[in-house]
């Protein structure tokens, strides 16, 4: 008898003994036996586990009363204005079943064209940002509108009597109508004042256009009239003023579409490495001081009958920037008001003295136009500073801060707590409990954009609208109907927008007759042209010239060796730090870097060479009177005399994304005649014992000597020299494709690299977040990826990116490994992922080159009631263990597809966009039906740029790139 | 292990296995919700309605012809004849009080796809297939049961022999019965259905 049995028997025979029978009539649950206890529990669990296999119950809640011209199930489109900035895009919100879940651009819109960058697209994250206020604050509690309304009345109707100053603090508004409700707000007091802030500023171009050509505006700046394009660390294609317009008009002018021989020639001059700067065709890299001084001698080149400048000796440049320079300005003469200087720099001297040359140029009129237009009721930095040093004095009765954050990124942020705790009234108009409206007495939220209504007027003559396309989602008001309640203006803000319509615009046109068909059309469209206006003044006013030439003159460059120059700049992604708290945009790499959800310090390769500094190093920035710490990023292209830090970074309060990542760079920003700077900053940097590992999402800078990314000189393209690609003979049988063959080709003469991409497929696709430390372990899962390549030497730099989708090969490799047939090839030549036969062998990934394919290492975070509400119901959300990739969208071809044969006709070349196509500013995808012969994509594949990615492989990808070429 | 254990889990084996053999449809319709009738909030009848009362399918489900969803009536809609008809009765009431009260009707959902099925109504009407094809004699029935199992394979059954659409004079689409090799109109491809 082995031991088990033996155990069993001994077990059987203690159940009838009767010492124990007695001890378990003791036991607690008398009568019960434990084994019958067992029993029951066992039984009673089948039955749970039985009844729980049945389906859930799922309820259909329908309308009591069904909205007009509503279908269930199909999108509504609205055209809108972006608030994500100032620029004002236009855009199209997809409303589906009541909730906007995806913003595109609005091609109607006359400046954007179409086209939106990568906030743009976060923004309806923006709307489901679970750390959204709820509700109105009395300090840190939650209060209801009536009381806070009362209290606030009580306070104001106090300093109304006592002639109190109130200030109104607010980022700079595009929107006529917004303004004018806080004038009316305002004049209810002795002293009551509207002062827009912009933490990063571009004041000086306003400041200098007051002293060159009296007026205080920044002007429309017209890229695609030009052909030739010089930046002084410009960003324009990143961050600067209206980076989609500028991408706009950039990409037209250097489209080879249609035959066209001569594009846009684009000149860089820079010290850190921009977006910008890494699509020029001829990028200097100079220091910050170097930059000035460039611009002093092509001044005087370009004028050389001014006598204030013969004076001036280029003693401080390089020989190298000093040709440069030098053959610089022979082109501009050549270009005479085709031209178009830039500068990025917030000091007014640098743009007083752009402006001297563009007006030089005869530039003024032709491809910048000097209409009062953004910037006109900004106000000045000068006039930021000033307001802290009077709420310092106890001089300021109220302040209500608007969409601002002063707390964060003010430059003296300490000095500006201390003047906030000697206002008595303190109110914040922001949608969360960020660091200033937890030192606010109240918060009063404001809607989110997409849940309210608005104007916006960017340009003069380009009116935009911005409609509600949800009710808000908590107890959050518009700000405008804020004011206007403490105003006693009891209406909707909906009411005042159109009053104010009917009577300044309408009577401004006259193409419709009555206000209710302006009203209609435009809210249609989004947006109304009207009359452009003329160039106020073209006239350059040089009285102040020979100071500001003095001034620039005796700038000095880094003097001791320990001493570096530091520029701050945005990133396309977080910019001046509002969208800190989004995760799509800490996630979202950066162009340049390809680093995610962190800030570091930029440094160039000589100079971490020479001071022992490797990539991930943490050192310590100081200025003396502020320090931080961050891990060194070594980036080729940048000055060696240079440590550049973004700026956006270091939020305390963001909320659960936002807070703590990175550091804050805003407290090495100056205050120096009058403006904001941000560079031109004396930095020490000392490294620390420690060192951190990038979540980096491409790792490899070089193309290795494979034609990759392929560019061509222009020269050489007017030549006739193809980037030929071969035919291959192929083992595989080819396809069969009945009726569509669906294929893309990237231009990436047109691609700038800014990303816009990346978030519009992310919001389409419902693709998660998958955090910091996932990502440095190379499990990012966006469906497509901007690779960045960087080619040449140190001084001579070129840049190239490749947006990578899944390019639904013809002969897949991914398909042929697949175990469970999960990935197998459509009749319309799409490799088709079916997650419910997906069982994560993960072969394919491992067989696909272009390393498309994305794999669920977990369940991803969607335990947000509200976050979820983002997601788009025509897309699965995947699960754990299942993998995926770029789809074409094929939920777009297949809505298209239903359309069209529901309407009986053939699909029309064009009325499929994918998610990246449709919102690119610069239009570098097409997508469409390779068996259409005369679809865009199928003329555009018959270019002799045209080639495929890893062309020896015969892998017959349905994506094709047409080489860059570069002027 | 002993000899009678094994010879009883052999058994055991033997016996399941060709339950699972001669019987394998059991476990295949795990999930499987056909007939499934539940209780609604308002005792409704389709046979009054559709059946005794022809009134079509679209007056009441009108995004069935250009939606994925075919769309439950609003209360409002029932009201379009029930301010007149039946006003006494205490279902009809109940919309009464609902619109009064601006409480929305909780239904039941009896035909419920998995979520990662799109399947698209208005293809389908527009394309001339009948409601009844997959929701059985709706307009028979007092409280509506799901009459079909909804599965994958009678999708793809249809979707086989359905092949060529071709569009008559008035340009509404055919559907022919036979399968035609050369144009492959319903398409069997996954992501039709799964994206």
């Amino acid at each position: 008898m082995s031991n088990q049995q033996k155990r069993w028997k001994q077990f059987l025979a203690a159940e009838n003994d009767g010492e124990q029978l007695e001890y378990s009539a003791k036991s607690p649950i008398a009568g019960v036996s434990r084994r019958t206890f067992l029993e029951v529990l066992g039984y009673s669990t089948v039955a749970v586990t039985l009844t729980g296999c049945r389906a859930p119950e799922q309820k259909i809640v329908p309308y009591l009363r069904e909205p007009v011209e509503f279908t269930p199930g199909v999108a509504s489109w609205f055209a809108s204005t972006c608030g994500g900035c100032s620029a004002a895009c236009g855009t199209l919100v997809k409303v589906r079943d009541g909730r906007p879940i995806k913003l595109e651009g609005n091609p109607d819109h006359p400046l954007s064209e179409g086209g939106l960058c990568a906030v743009a697209h976060g923004m309806i994250f923006g709307l489901y940002d679970p750390d959204r206020l709820r509700s109105p604050m009395r300090g840190s509690q939650p209060a209801t509108w009536e009381e806070i309304d009362d209290e606030i009345l009580g306070k104001l109707s106090a300093i109304k009597k006592s002639g109190g100053k109130v200030r109104i603090l607010t980022a700079p508004l595009s929107s006529p109508a917004s303004r004018k409700t806080i004038q009316t707000f305002l004049a209810q007091f002795t002293d009551g004042k509207h002062i827009t802030y912009q933490p990063v500023s571009n004041d000086a171009i306003r400041q200098a256009h007051l002293r060159s050509h009296g007026i205080a505006a920044i002007p429309q700046y017209r890229l695609e009239k030009a052909k030739l394009v010089v930046s002084f660390g410009a960003d324009f294609l990143g961050t600067w003023i209206m980076p989609v317009q500028f991408t706009r008009g950039y990409a037209k002018t250097r489209s080879l579409t249609e035959g066209r021989r001569e594009i846009l020639r684009h000149v860089q001059f820079e010290s850190i490495m921009s977006l910008t700067g890494s699509n020029a065709d001829k990028r200097i890299r100079v220091s910050p001081h170097e930059k000035t001084q460039a611009l002093l001698y092509l001044a005087r080149l370009i004028a050389p009958s001014t006598d204030l400048l013969n004076a001036y000796e280029p003693r401080q440049l390089s020989v190298q920037t000093q040709e440069a320079v030098e053959e610089l300005s022979r082109e501009l003469l050549s270009a005479q008001g085709e031209s178009l200087i830039v500068s990025g720099s917030n000091a007014p001297d640098s743009q007083y003295l752009t402006n001297f040359i563009n007006d030089q140029l005869g530039n003024y009129g032709k491809t910048i136009e000097l209409t009062p237009t953004l910037g006109r009721e900004q106000s000045s930095d000068a006039e930021m500073v000033e307001l802290v040093q009077q709420m310092n004095t106890g001089e300021i009765a109220a302040l209500i801060v608007c969409g601002v954050n002063p707390v964060y990124d003010y430059f003296e942020s300490q000095k500006f707590v201390d003047a906030l705790k000697a206002v008595p009234l303190r109110v914040s108009l922001n949608s969360a409990l960020d660091e200033t409206s937890s030192l606010a007495d109240y918060v009063c939220p404001q809607n989110h954009f997409l849940e309210s209504w608005d104007d916006a007027e960017a340009v003069q003559g380009t009116l935009g609208i911005n409609q509600p396309t949800i009710a808000p989602l908590f107890q959050t008001r518009a700000f405008q109907e804020t004011l206007m309640r403490w105003s006693g203006d009891q209406r909707s803000f909906y009411e005042v927008l159109r009053n104010t319509w009917r009577e300044e615009h309408f009577p401004q046109q006259n193409q419709f007759a009555t206000f209710e068909g302006f009203w209609d059309a435009t809210l249609q469209k989004g947006v109304f042209s009207l009359q452009q206006p003329a160039n106020v003044s073209i006239t350059f006013k040089p009285d102040t010239l020979s100071g500001a030439i003095g001034r620039l003159q005796s700038t000095s460059g880094v003097n001791s060796a320990n001493e570096l120059d530091l520029v701050l700049y945005q990133t396309t992604s977080l910019r001046d730090g509002r969208f800190a708290n989004n995760p799509w945009l800490q996630e979202l790499p950066d162009p340049l870097t390809k680093i995610t959800w962190d800030n570091y310090a930029c440094v160039s390769q000589r100079y971490a060479a020479m001071n022992g500094l490797e990539e991930g190093r943490v050192v310590r920035i100081s200025n003396g009177a502020a320090t931080i710490e961050l891990p060194v990023h070594i980036q080729p292209g940048q000055h060696d005399d240079v440590v550049a830090i973004a700026l956006g970074y270091g939020r305390s309060k963001a909320g659960k994304a936002g807070s703590g990542i990175g550091a804050n760079a805003f407290p090495f920003v100056a205050f120096v005649d009058g403006s904001f700077r941000y560079s031109h900053l004396r930095v020490t940097l000392v490294p620390t014992a420690s060192k951190v590992e990038f979540a980096q999402t491409q790792i490899k800078d070089s193309q290795e000597g494979r034609r990759l990314a392929r560019e061509l000189t222009l020269t050489e393209y007017v030549k006739g020299t193809e980037s030929h690609h071969e035919e291959h003979a192929s083992l595989w049988s080819p396809h069969d494709y009945p009726e569509h063959k669906w294929g893309i080709a990237v231009d990436l003469n047109a691609c700038v690299g800014c990303n816009a991409c990346v978030i519009s497929c992310q919001a389409e696709n419902n693709i998660p977040v998958v955090g910091k430390d996932e990502v440095r372990r190379s499990r990012d899962m966006h469906w497509l990826r901007v690779d960045r390549y960087f080619e040449g030497d140190r001084d001579n730099l070129r840049v190239n990116y490749q947006p990578l989708m899944c390019a639904q090969c013809d002969n897949a490799s991914c398909e042929s490994v697949c175990p469970v047939l999960a990935t197998v090839h459509s009749s319309e030549g799409l490799n088709m992922q079916v997650y419910n036969r997906c069982v994560g062998t993960r072969y394919c990934e491992n067989n696909c080159p272009y390393k498309v394919r994305r794999f669920n290492w977990f369940t991803y975070a969607r335990d947000d009631a509200v976050a979820n509400l983002a997601l788009n119901p025509d897309v699965t959300v995947r699960s754990r263990g299942v993998m995926e990739k770029c789809t074409f969208c094929v939920q777009r071809i297949e809505e298209a597809k239903i359309n069209a044969r529901n309407e009986g006709r053939p699909i029309n070349d064009g009325e499929i966009q994918p998610a990246c196509q449709q919102s690119c500013p610069s239009q570098a995808i097409i997508f469409g039906d390779l068996r259409d012969v005369k679809s865009r994509v199928a003329q555009m594949k018959k270019s002799g740029r045209n080639y495929t990615l890893l062309d020896e492989l015969n892998l017959r990808p349905a994506v094709s790139y047409l080489a860059k070429v570069r002027n | 292990m002993s000899l009678r254990t094994a010879k009883i889990i052999s058994l055991l084996v033997t016996v399941i296995g060709v339950a699972v053999l001669w019987q394998g449809s059991i476990f295949r319709g795990l999930g499987n919700q056909q007939s499934y009738q539940p209780a609604q909030p308002i005792n409704f009848s389709h046979k009054v309605h559709a059946g005794d009362n022809q009134i079509q399918c679209l007056y009441c489900h009108s995004a069935a012809d250009k939606s994925k969803v075919a769309g439950i009536p609003a209360a409002s809609t029932c009201m379009n004849c029930h301010t007149q008809i039946r006003k006494d009765s205490p279902e009809v009431q109940k919309i009464t009080t609902a619109l009064a009260q601006n409480k929305p009707i909780e239904w039941v959902k009896v035909n419920d796809l998995p979520d990662h099925v799109a399947f698209n109504h208005g293809r389908h009407v527009t394309a001339g297939v009948k409601c009844q094809t997959c929701h059985g004699p709706v307009e028979t029935e007092d409280r509506v049961s799901q009459a079909d199992p909804l599965s994958m394979g009678m999708c793809v059954t249809c979707h086989r022999t359905h092949r060529e659409v071709t569009l008559d004079e008035t340009g509404r689409p055919i559907v022919s019965k036979e399968a035609t090799p050369k144009r492959l109109m319903a398409s069997t491809d996954c992501s039709v259905c799964h994206h």
